[in-house]
């Protein structure tokens, strides 16, 4: 009967272990792997990737990128969400079809994307149609990195929005609907209840949904690629470029370990903006 | 025009913004090679034409990374579900010295960037001859899925009363019998849920895929290393290939959407 | 059949004892009750009994087979839960087979027990159907034909009536006590509820706080409590509790002087008495004492009245015909016999010092 002590730990033990070896072990050796050269300690792979052609490119993409992006995906994400409560006929309908890109893989938004504004792609077609246009424009290329970068933003909302999406829905879920009806008697028009009672109450998974699309963001990797190739250079596309066509781990580990510290801090930086959230609400 | 047509006309904007890049690859994917490369294009499919789907079936490679990518995505969701859900039913049932700890190690592995697991393994798994094998990219999958399996789980295993299973004691069940008789029979639909999660997570995923293979290419890796120098109608019919399984999966565990999400980011 | 004993139970939720030392004993064939309010340890006993948690020390006995280290299957024991805890995968026949199967019984006498069991909950007409096309109250006939089928030694029921609306309650409460009349089988029934505990128990054991403080038929129970916990949880209204100086060997309400059994330790004494056992008069009585009235609530059957003797309040049941308004003195006189006298300082009655 005692021995019932130790059944949850024996059921937890294989995914710790592994958890232990696919991350914790990794991630030690990353760290490693970026300050250990070949006599020893040392900041040269660092020093490398600082000097790189592509690096202070692709800090400024990422880093663009994710400060674009996300923020739009959360507006967009939470309008969808209020939206559904609007809708009383075929919200299962909508809510499947929002959420449809969740199944979809980044390099696949990023070829369903290339199909739109590649040489020949729809976008081109569509601005003949109008007559702006008269021959195929280059939007991808090394020249246009505006455009470039708006193809690229475009494919990770359509894509990434439907996770925030669910995030919200979700969290709406949770809050009871006598806050609001409570708001509504004492006479908050709909604007000032969404400000005054659903924000706030939605905060949590605000926050979840922020930390997690900002982690993913700076990872992105696929969709550029798949649009771009290295014409808009990002953190973990160099980190792919020099272990795969350089065959440096060292300075590919040096980028990985960039993308956790600009991940880590991006993380604390949520959490401390977000954490007095009753000064914010008041 | 009232609010609520205008919410309904928003909401229909916002599925076709969803719906027609999907829509317009699908096209090309089963479009004749000139319609492919034709100039202005129109949004209907010109000629249907099964051409640009044969010749991306037709090119070296493609059969064995589609077949590579079965194998990894298959034992990913096997090993997540097997280790998974274990360790999710251990979070439900049970209260342990360590439970909090274990839901933060969990959480924490989901924060940490792909690119710093997948680098130093790449480097790891020469040595232990996983490079280049579809285990070892199942590996690193598993590792991606785990913390989903374990927080769906543990929320599927706490929606079933604890009595049910007390009952199946008092009844003549010792714990296995009892798993096996009642809590399985429960718990299947949403297991099979996360399962084709695990299993989307999988054929989904590129960048660790591409670092830790180099013949054994699943089919993202295949696609994305071959990107740069093939032609535009195999990367269409290989990117509508990619999202087809994924359609039919989230259609399937559509109604696990929010557990699998909702919650496992909580 | 068998009886079920348990010695110096002690159970431990972190710090907080819920059990503290409880011993018990149901005889063979006997229906007993565990009353308590919640958080008194009543449902961690019966669960303990049954196997599904373990105490830090004390030891279980069933019949004669010390079961403290078995676990719930290896105990002849039958559960009925408060949610009911029927299986919804299965159809009414598999859930009231299930222990059956488990025991590997032949198909023959499997189907017997099954429809026998079924028969006497009246479900057998339910018998292909799954747990979610039946009603909360024809789920609980499934739970507890499922813990009859198996025909166990004891049978523990842990509030099963309590998810049940008011009017099913009442109705499956008459049918349980006809059914286990007939079973005869070993019964340990949980509830908070008081009328329940009255109409079905052959004894009640009244918990409170991690021990059983009284131990007694229902009647014995209600009319002669133990403590002024017990007074105060067993009846609708609760008894009253007047604070008396003592005089010798008598209490004093007034002119009227009441003798005591015994003499008690202190200056005060406490006199228990039941609100119908005061008879209220209009007009000063013998044997009375005066109170005035705070409130008159007609409940139908009866007028409840609220009165105040000096500082203390105090609850009479009248004959709805009876005249009184707020702000009335009436005259009460305790029914002699029906009196019980404790120690205010513990408690404890008088007569029953020496239990618990």
């Amino acid at each position: 009967m005692r021995s019932e002590r130790y059944i949850p730990y024996l059921l937890v033990l294989p995914s710790v272990i592994f958890l232990l070896f696919l991350f914790a072990w990794p991630l030690v050796e990353a760290l490693l792997l970026s300050i250990r050269g070949s006599e020893g300690w040392t900041l040269e792979h660092f020093q490398r990737m600082a000097a790189d052609l592509y690096f202070k490119d692709a800090v400024k993409y990422t880093v663009l990128l994710a400060v674009v992006v996300v923020p739009l995906q959360v507006i967009l994400a939470l309008c969808m969400a209020m939206l559904l409560g609007g809708i009383s006929k075929g919200r299962d309908l909508f809510l499947y079809v929002w959420t449809i890109p969740l199944g979809i893989s980044d390099l696949a938004a990023g070829i369903a994307w290339l199909a739109i504004f590649t040489e020949r792609g729809y976008l081109n077609s569509f601005l003949q149609a109008l007559g702006l246009i008269q021959e195929p424009r280059l939007w991808l290329s090394y020249e246009t990195p505006a455009m470039l970068f708006l193809a690229v933003v475009a494919a990770e909302v359509w894509r990434a929005t439907a996770i925030v999406l669910v995030i919200l829905v979700a969290g709406l879920q949770l809050i009871p609907k006598e806050y609001n009806e409570a708001a509504e008697v004492f006479g908050a028009t709909p604007w000032r209840r969404f400000w005054k009672v659903t924000l706030p109450l939605l905060m949590p998974s605000l926050q979840v949904a922020l930390i997690l699309r900002t982690i993913l963001a700076l990872e992105v990797f696929a969709v550029v690629v798949a649009l771009g190739g290295r014409n808009l250079p990002v953190l973990a596309g160099e980190a792919y470029f020099w272990y795969n066509a350089y065959q440096n781990p060292g300075v590919a580990a040096a980028y990985s370990v960039l993308i956790l510290g600009i991940s880590v801090l991006a993380t604390l930086l949520y959490l401390r903006l977000m954490r007095p959230r009753q000064e914010v609400a008041a | 025009m009232s609010t609520r047509t205008i919410y309904l006309a928003l909401a229909v904007l916002l599925a076709l913004w969803v719906v027609v890049p999907i829509f317009l690859i699908a096209t090309l994917a089963f479009s004749d090679r000139a319609s492919v490369f034709a100039w202005p294009k129109g949004i209907l499919p010109q000629h249907f034409s099964l051409e640009t789907i044969s010749f991306f079936f037709g090119v070296a490679g493609v059969g064995k990374a589609i077949g590579n990518s079965l194998i990894v995505a298959g034992l990913t969701l096997l090993f997540a579900v097997l280790l998974g859900a274990p360790a999710g039913y251990a979070l439900a049932r049970y209260r342990f010295a360590g439970a909090d700890a274990y839901r933060i190690l969990i959480l924490l592995t989901r924060a940490f960037p792909l690119a710093i697991l997948a680098i130093p393994l790449a480097v790891r798994f020469i040595n232990l001859g996983l490079y280049d094998t579809p285990l070892g990219v199942a590996l690193v999958h598993t590792a991606l899925a785990l913390p989903f399996a374990v927080l769906v789980t543990s929320s599927l295993f706490l929606g079933i009363p604890r009595e049910l299973e007390e009952a199946a004691w008092t009844l003549g069940c010792n714990r296995i019998q009892a798993f096996l008789k009642v809590v399985l029979p429960l718990a299947l639909p949403g297991l099979a849920a996360t399962a084709i999660f695990a299993f989307v997570i999988s054929w989904n995923e590129v960048f660790a895929a591409t670092l830790l293979t180099l013949r054994e290419r699943t089919l993202p890796a295949f696609l994305l290393t071959a990107l740069n120098d093939s032609p535009l109608p195999f990367r269409f019919a290989g990117g509508f290939f990619l999202i087809v399984p994924a359609l039919v999966f989230i259609f399937v565990i559509r109604r696990y959407l929010f557990t699998l999400w909702g919650i496992a980011n909580r | 059949m068998a009886g079920i004993r348990v010695e110096n139970i002690v159970k431990l939720f972190g710090r907080v004892k819920a059990l503290n030392g409880v011993s018990l004993e149901v005889r063979d064939q006997e229906f007993v009750v565990l009353l308590g309010p919640s958080g008194c340890g009543k449902t961690t006993l019966l669960r303990i009994i049954a196997g599904l948690e373990h105490a830090e020390s004390g030891r279980v006995f069933i019949g004669d087979r010390d079961v403290t280290a078995l676990p719930p299957r290896s105990r002849k024991i039958a559960m009925v839960f408060q949610n009911y805890a029927v299986f919804p995968h299965l159809t009414v026949f598999e859930n009231i087979a299930f222990g059956l199967r488990m025991q590997k019984a032949l198909p023959e006498r499997l189907r017997a027990q099954v429809e026998r069991a079924a028969t006497l909950m009246h479900i057998e007409n339910l018998l292909e159907r799954y747990p979610a096309q039946l009603s909360g109250g024809q789920r609980q006939r499934v739970a507890v034909a499922r813990a009859l089928a198996v025909e166990p030694e004891v049978l523990l029921m842990d509030e099963p009536l309590s998810n049940l609306d008011a009017l099913l309650r009442l109705e499956m409460r008459a049918e349980l006590k006809r059914l286990l009349a007939e079973s005869r089988t070993t019964t340990l029934y949980v509830t908070h509820d008081q009328v329940e505990a009255m109409s079905l128990a052959d004894r009640i054991a009244v918990m409170n706080a991690g021990r059983v403080v009284q131990y007694d038929e229902p009647m014995k129970v209600y009319q002669e409590p133990a403590d002024t916990f017990v007074g105060g949880f067993i009846g609708s209204p609760p008894m009253n509790f007047l604070r008396l100086p003592v005089e010798g060997s008598q209490a004093r309400i007034q002119s009227l002087t009441l003798e005591l059994p015994s003499s008690p330790p202190g200056k005060d004494v406490l006199l228990g008495v039941r609100p119908e056992d005061l008879e209220a008069h209009l007009e000063p009585q013998p044997q009375s004492f005066p109170a005035r009235v705070l409130v008159v609530e007609p409940l139908g059957s009866h007028l409840l009245l609220t009165l105040a003797y000096e500082q203390q309040q105090l609850k009479v049941t009248v004959p709805p015909d009876f005249a009184a308004k707020s702000g009335q003195t009436l005259w009460l006189r305790p029914q002699p016999g029906r009196l019980r006298w404790l120690d205010p300082a513990s408690g404890q009655s008088l007569t029953h010092a020496r239990q618990a």
